[in-house]
């Protein structure tokens, strides 16, 4: 099946989503909640296109409309343009001080006095990567909390949680830096919660909480956990590559 | 002597007026005296022919008397008089505001008169605890019919001729909907009753379950039969606990008739039906954030763009129809579709219930066919406004909805002309507003119903409803400025179309229909800083018209802030230091002599 | 407790049955309780917790004994329910969503409760009242012991 994106003739298969089919064929569309591991969210709307199916113009999310027709796509009409200054405005009141928020407003022509404000310290915008990256896993230690406009993420009781395994993975997944990891000493504080870190036996860097270890060998077994980082077990597996290269 | 029944009306609002008590001491005083009478209770609808207001409300049947605002201790001199002797006791009639006297039977006022009962059929005739009464009625012929004469193909080329489109909101045509959902052969499939109403001012799919729960089981059943369904569930909102009652003990009823169950009257077909309480969650009434909420989530709805006939509950092909949809079903089945095409407009078939409630002077669900104009629904259904107070707007479709003003009053009344207008349908909902109600406070309203209700997924919705808010409350408060109004636009404009789902694409709607028809009144908060239907407390002021005062002293008894002074034979005015601008004086005022200034002194 | 649960097949369509039967049972969902569904049904602490918090009809505070629930759906909006609810805020001295010190009263606000005919109404425990004034609101509180006598 082909579709026809900004005047692009793009080949594409049934259901696969607009965004995957833009990026392969080299078409910026913007994003915040899109994650290519932890997709279909939805949530953030920078990803909308105008499509034309069978005549009928409509607004779509890229990142979760599936393909089924040969359909048209304009990824920056003016209505686009306006539908992304406007959202970008919006979360520029939610985080007034988020520096990925304010690049991407200089893109989009964001005028620099607006009318909302908002809590200078905030930089989340409500996505749920990192919620959907904490279920995945399996630990589902946080989760979004209340409803409208008062909505948030938090652990159970705003409280240290029980599940949590201080993994990262929330933080490493968040488009805007919100959720703070603080090391210091062998220490790593994520969510109100302390973790011991273990190091490296290799160089000696500490890389990973005891918790996330553990769980990895309940979920793993024994053997295939071991106490490296991810640069050293890089750096074994390229050695053992230069090994066997160099025997051949 | 003859025997007679009695039915005293047991819905929320005659609750409200202790029916309860009524009930209890007419069922007593019945007994005492060996009176040769059935007392029941039953359930009628709020504010089923407007008369709730009026109740608690008895009939007596089979005489056609209906008694209005009936309180306990009238209970001996009904069974004395009327019942054991058929007197009419004529200070318990209800009066017509209409034909200025009082009436024998509900049925004989204009506001029943001009109605016509499809979905509503049975409201208020029957005992909902009772299937053989809606056997009686003819209940259930309709799902025989179904099953031994006609083929599941016949049944949706029926109810496909039949022009019949969702009574919920959307106004999707049924018929499509079912025959799309059997082309999948991928079972199991769900036949699902949105229950979960929540529009503020919509009480319709309440009064059914309560009133009928047996119509909505039987058009479910029905349509499982045509799709090829083995299971359903009906989502009922946790607020209607009388609803949830009732319509459980329907299905267990009909299980216990093979109605519903294991081989359906010796068919061979197999359909059974689950009750889901809602959570209180207005968003859970959009169909995929309630089937969400069925799987045991939180209410949070996905995008459409592959439809729940498909891919619907668990992944599943689904039917999801509305409870007025449903309660359509049964007679479309029996009466056929030509008879239903033969009522309503073109593109939009049949009647539709509406709750006509606020500032009119009957309220009630009214069930009228399609294309009715707004000012007879307004004027001689509802009686004109309270007080003959000066007409403003309707709105209709509840938050999703928008206000439509005078010059619109003519609008026959149907799916498409509404969205024309810039409202909906909605589950038909029809508030009237009127000089005292304020427009930008009523939008504001909904926008602040949205901020609580939204589920708070997508950016569009969320921050866009939020800052529209606050946009429209500065507005209210005096510090709105004129460009405000561009960008207030210009978010409806990019939340409508960013949204996910349908929530937030119609949440635009009461501003954007506000701003069309009413933007005359937005400039008096802007510029002139005042607000002309004397809501907005920072741009208010009353006076008492000198002229007008009756000194009677009504307002000053009324006054919570005790601002307003005066004796007997003088006129009373106010002290606007101390007035907190609630409006009860201007509201309690007979002689309309309290008004709101034309110039607020800051 | 474990009855409560197991009054449900241990499937995740049940959890929102099994919290509102808590919230009958309680009043409020106990957060030890809460723990204890998690581990009965297998189903992670934060999910409930999201739940929990989404659904306006379970509440993770203790409720008073005598629910307010004072109707703002749209016909009740525009007949005035803002004087009806500023009435039982002096006279109880809380505001939506609090519940009074002695345990008493709590009180919420609806949006709407499907008796736009006889528009104000509030609802204590169960109990309607409609057409309302804030005189007839005084009278009501003062019935269940809610008004002071000053």
């Amino acid at each position: 099946m082909k579709i026809i994106i900004d005047n692009i003739e793009c080949e594409a298969q049934k259901d696969e989503t607009l965004l995957q089919i833009a990026r392969r064929n080299d078409i910026h569309i913007p994003t915040l909640c899109h994650n290519d591991a932890l997709p279909g969210l939805g949530s953030c709307r920078l990803c909308v296109v105008e499509i034309v199916d069978k005549g009928r113009r409509s607004v779509v999310a890229s990142c979760i409309y599936p393909v089924r027709n040969e359909i048209e796509v304009y990824t920056c009409s003016d209505k686009i343009k306006n539908i992304r200054r406007n959202l970008l405005m919006l979360l520029r009141g939610r985080v007034p001080n988020d520096e990925t928020i304010k690049k991407l407003c200089k893109e989009y022509l964001v005028p620099d006095r607006i009318k909302f404000s908002g809590d200078k310290d905030e930089h989340c915008i409500l996505c749920g990567l990192c919620v959907k990256a904490c279920q995945e896993l399996g630990a589902s230690a946080i989760s979004t909390v209340n409803r409208g406009i008062t909505k948030k993420v938090t652990t159970p009781y705003d409280e240290p949680s029980a599940q949590c395994i201080g993994c990262g993975s929330c933080a490493y997944v968040c488009p805007t830096d919100a959720i703070k990891i603080e090391e210091k000493d062998g220490i790593r504080n994520i969510w109100n919660k302390e973790f011991q870190l273990l190091r490296c036996t290799r160089c000696g860097k500490p890389f990973a909480t005891k918790e996330q270890l553990e769980y990895n060998r309940e979920k793993l077994g024994e053997a295939h956990v071991k106490l490296l980082c991810e640069s050293c077990k890089k750096a074994i597996i390229a050695e053992k590559l230069k090994d066997i290269y160099e025997k051949v | 002597m003859m025997s007679r029944t009695v039915y005293v009306c047991c819905g929320t609002g005659c609750l409200a007026n202790n029916s309860m008590d009524v009930y209890k001491q007419l069922k007593k005083l019945a007994q005492k005296y060996e009176a040769d009478v059935e007392v029941k209770t039953i359930v009628k609808a709020t504010g089923c022919n407007g008369l709730c207001e009026k109740g608690p409300l008895v009939k007596i049947q089979p005489d056609n008397i209906c008694y209005s605002k009936v309180k306990p201790d009238d209970a001996e001199e009904i069974v004395k008089r009327t019942l054991m002797n058929g007197e009419i006791i004529d200070r318990l009639l209800i009066y017509d505001t209409a034909l200025k006297r009082r009436v024998i039977s509900h049925k004989d006022t204009d506001f029943y008169k001009c109605q016509m009962k499809i979905a509503l059929r049975n409201i208020g005739e029957i005992d909902p605890a009772n299937i053989d009464e809606y056997m009686e009625r003819g209940g259930y012929k309709a799902l025989r019919k179904a099953l031994f004469q006609m083929t599941p193909q016949d049944v949706i080329s029926e109810i496909e001729r039949s022009g019949l489109r969702g009574r919920g909101g959307g106004g999707f045509p049924t018929g499509v909907k079912w025959r799309q959902c059997s082309k999948f052969q991928n079972f199991p499939k769900y036949v699902i009753c949105n229950g979960d109403e929540g529009d503020p001012g919509a009480f319709m799919d309440r009064s059914i379950m309560e009133g009928d729960p047996n119509t909505v089981i039987e058009g479910m059943t029905i349509c499982a039969y045509s799709i090829n369904s083995n299971r359903g569930f009906i989502y009922i909102r946790d607020e209607y606990s009388l609803a949830l009652n009732n319509m459980n003990n329907a299905l267990n009823q009909a299980r216990e008739r093979g109605l519903l169950g294991k081989n359906i009257l010796n068919s061979g077909f197999d359909f059974d039906i689950e009750i889901v309480r809602g959570g209180g969650a207005f968003v859970c009434g959009e169909s995929t954030a309630l089937m969400q909420s069925i799987e045991g989530n939180v209410g949070e709805p996905r995008a459409k763009y592959i439809r729940s006939v498909e891919k619907g509950l668990w992944g599943q092909p689904t039917v999801l129809n509305n409870v007025e949809t449903w309660a359509n079903i049964p007679e479309i089945i029996m009466k056929g579709s030509d008879w239903f095409c033969s009522i309503g407009t073109e593109n939009s078939k049949g009647t539709k219930v509406f709750s006509l409630v606020g500032k009119v002077k009957n309220t009630g669900l009214v069930e009228i066919p399609m294309g009715t104009t707004l000012r007879e629904l307004v004027y001689k259904i509802g009686g004109g406004i309270i007080g003959d107070k000066k007409f403003k707007a309707v709105q209709t479709g509840g938050p999703s909805g928008g206000c439509i003003a005078e010059d619109l009053l003519d609008l026959p009344v149907d799916f498409d002309s509404l969205k024309e207008a810039g409202s909906m349908m909605g589950s038909g909902g029809i508030i009237v507003m009127d000089e005292r109600t304020c427009m930008i406070d009523v939008a504001r309203y909904y926008l602040s119903f949205l901020s609580e209700e939204s589920c708070g997924k997508c950016v569009a919705c969320r921050e866009g409803i939020k800052r529209m808010l606050e946009i429209l409350t500065d507005i209210c408060d005096g510090k709105g400025i004129e460009e405000d109004l561009e960008l207030l636009e210009s978010l409806c404009h990019t939340v409508e179309e960013a949204s996910l789902c349908g929530l937030g694409k119609t949440a635009p709607n009461p501003v954007l229909t506000t701003l069309k028809h009413f933007r005359n009144e937005y400039y008096a908060h802007i510029i002139e800083k005042r607000c002309p239907a004397g809501v907005c407390p920072e741009l208010t002021a009353y006076e008492i018209d000198k002229k007008l005062c009756k000194s009677c002293g009504l307002c000053a008894k009324n006054c919570p802030a005790s601002a307003i002074l005066g004796k007997r034979g003088e006129a009373y005015s106010i002290n606007t230091q101390l007035c907190i601008k609630c409006g009860n004086c201007i509201d309690s005022c007979r002689f309309n002599a309290v008004k709101v200034k034309k110039e607020v002194g800051k | 407790m474990r009855t409560l649960f197991e009054k449900y097949p241990k499937e995740k369509r049940y959890t929102l049955s099994i919290l509102q039967d808590l919230q009958k049972q309680y009043g409020y969902i106990p957060k030890d309780k809460l723990i204890e569904l998690s581990q009965y049904m297998g189903i992670p602490l934060s999910r409930l917790y999201s739940m929990a918090t989404f659904y306006k009809a379970l509440s993770l505070k203790p409720k008073g004994k005598y629910i307010i629930k004072v109707c703002d759906g749209t016909a009740c909006h525009i007949r005035s329910s803002k004087t009806i609810l500023d009435e039982i805020e002096n006279t109880l001295g809380i505001k939506p969503g609090e519940t009074t010190d002695d345990g008493k009263f709590s009180l919420e606000t609806v949006n709407c409760l499907g008796s736009c005919a006889i528009a104000p109404v509030m609802v204590i425990n169960n109990k309607y009242y409609g057409k309302l004034t804030s005189s007839m609101v005084r009278e009501i509180l003062k019935e269940y012991g809610g008004a002071d006598d000053e």
